[in-house]
């Protein structure tokens, strides 16, 4: 299957965005984050949802993320 | 056993506490925040409902809440991390050794500090704080409540104060988390507290809470599952503030704690305690030789007594030898006891929880009746 992945700057903010995207019925689990996809370590969160959608979310609830990507395949 | 020990570590817990403090230790031995697997990432969620509550519960941001482990720690974080040389800060005469240890030990680093003289008129102590204030004023370090009196400081008052000026407000929650009606609306900067006394956690467990408006230093670097490739310490909360791996087992305990004080309420805790303290006030007075250290002021269910003739650590012996606990001596406050004038002799202090009854206040009255 197909996700897309956003790199959190760290597990709590991970949390904080699962709990507000499974409130709103959206797919989110929290995952290492990959090598080869970002920077350093640290956890990823997992969604299905369009990255726009979703960042915009974590934006307005001031969760901080790294960086985005799609075509993470699992 | 009676335990009228509470504001140094509260006992009984809940045993609702015992019970998560065992769970944790056989089914969350993963390292929060720290791998990807299945262990750790639910530890991690553990850790996270905790934060978030504790949030809750303070008006906080989640991520804006820190674990210590203890009140003492989180003091040092926020002064040592706030203060630098050339600063100024204001402190209370009844400040806990954890305020007035690491100002003094700042002393020595160029910060200076004054001492801001406690009154029972709360006008009378906010136009004091007014005057102390200089320019190089950077933060108000006060405690909410006196571990040694349970005088209550005006401190949304002097919240109001610091926000007016600019001035970093940290304080001291030891005696008032789950107790008083706190919040970070009421102007902190920076609230520490222990878990396990209004919180009803276990020990090793404390609370740094930060409004997020000014940033620390830190004292202790490390591993923060974050950030890992870089040598500078992560700069952000709460990972900033917690290298190495947090007390999962205590954090589990305290989660508990909170949620056994928002079950009772804090309201009706306090009502009650302050019930069980208006009578062994009132017991009090009819006895011989008994000195009460409370003025007219506020206060809380904390009671500094002596009684004539005692030395204040042989009275709290007296009574240990028949299954009542107090404290007696110095309450790690010198400098209150100093300012209290009761440096020679110190205190022994009542101090109720929750699950104290009315029928072990009057043996505790009995008791010192007939020391």
């Amino acid at each position: 299957m197909t996700y897309n992945l956003i790199a959190m700057t760290s597990i709590t903010y991970a949390q904080k965005a699962k709990r507000i995207l499974n409130s709103k019925k959206m797919y989110c689990e929290i995952q290492k984050t990959p090598s080869g996809y970002f920077s350093g370590c640290g956890y990823s969160i997992r969604i299905k949802d369009d990255i726009a959608r979703v960042t915009s979310i974590l934006r307005m609830n001031d969760i901080k993320y790294k960086d985005a990507a799609s075509g993470y395949v699992r | 056993m009676i335990n009228f020990d509470n504001s140094a570590t509260t006992y009984p817990m809940p045993p609702s506490v015992s019970r998560a403090v065992a769970d944790a230790v056989r089914f969350y031995g993963g390292n929060p925040g720290r791998s990807g697997h299945k262990l750790s990432v639910k530890t991690s969620e553990k850790v996270f409902l905790v934060r978030e509550s504790a949030a809750q519960m303070f008006g906080a941001k989640t991520e804006n809440v820190v674990f210590t482990l203890n009140c003492t720690h989180a003091l040092n974080m926020a002064i040592k991390g706030c203060l630098h040389r050339g600063d100024h800060c204001i402190i209370s005469s009844l400040e806990h050794n954890s305020v007035s240890r690491p100002v003094y030990a700042m002393s020595k680093r160029g910060v200076s500090f004054s001492v801001l003289e406690v009154d029972d008129d709360d006008e009378v102590t906010l136009r004091r704080l007014k005057a102390l204030i200089r320019e190089n004023t950077k933060a108000v370090i006060v405690t909410i409540c006196s571990n040694v009196t349970g005088q209550i400081l005006p401190y949304r008052e002097i919240g109001k104060i610091c926000r007016r000026k600019g001035i970093v407000y940290i304080a001291d929650a030891a005696q008032a988390a789950g107790v008083l009606p706190i919040s970070m609306s009421d102007g902190y900067d920076f609230l520490c507290m222990s878990g396990h006394k209004g919180l009803y956690g276990p020990t090793g467990t404390g609370l740094l809470i930060s409004s997020g408006r000014f940033s620390l230093s830190t004292i202790i670097e490390g591993g923060t599952g974050a950030t890992s490739l870089e040598l500078e310490q992560t700069d952000f909360l709460p990972e900033q503030l917690e290298s190495g791996t947090v007390n999962t087992v205590g954090i589990m305990g305290l989660g508990e704690g909170i949620k056994f004080v928002k079950s009772k309420g804090i309201n009706r805790i306090h009502d009650y305690e302050m019930k069980l303290t208006e009578s062994f006030l009132n017991g009090l007075k009819g006895q011989r030789g008994i000195t009460v250290i409370r003025g007219s002021g506020n206060y809380s269910a904390v009671v500094s007594f002596n009684k004539e003739g005692y030395d204040s650590n042989e009275l709290a012996e007296y009574l240990s030898n028949r299954g009542i606990y107090l404290r007696g001596g110095y309450q790690c406050a010198g400098l209150a006891h100093k300012y209290l004038g009761t440096q020679s002799n110190g205190t022994v202090r009542f101090s109720p929880s929750v699950m104290n009854r009315q029928s072990e206040v009057n043996v505790l009255l009995s008791a010192i009746k007939k020391a």
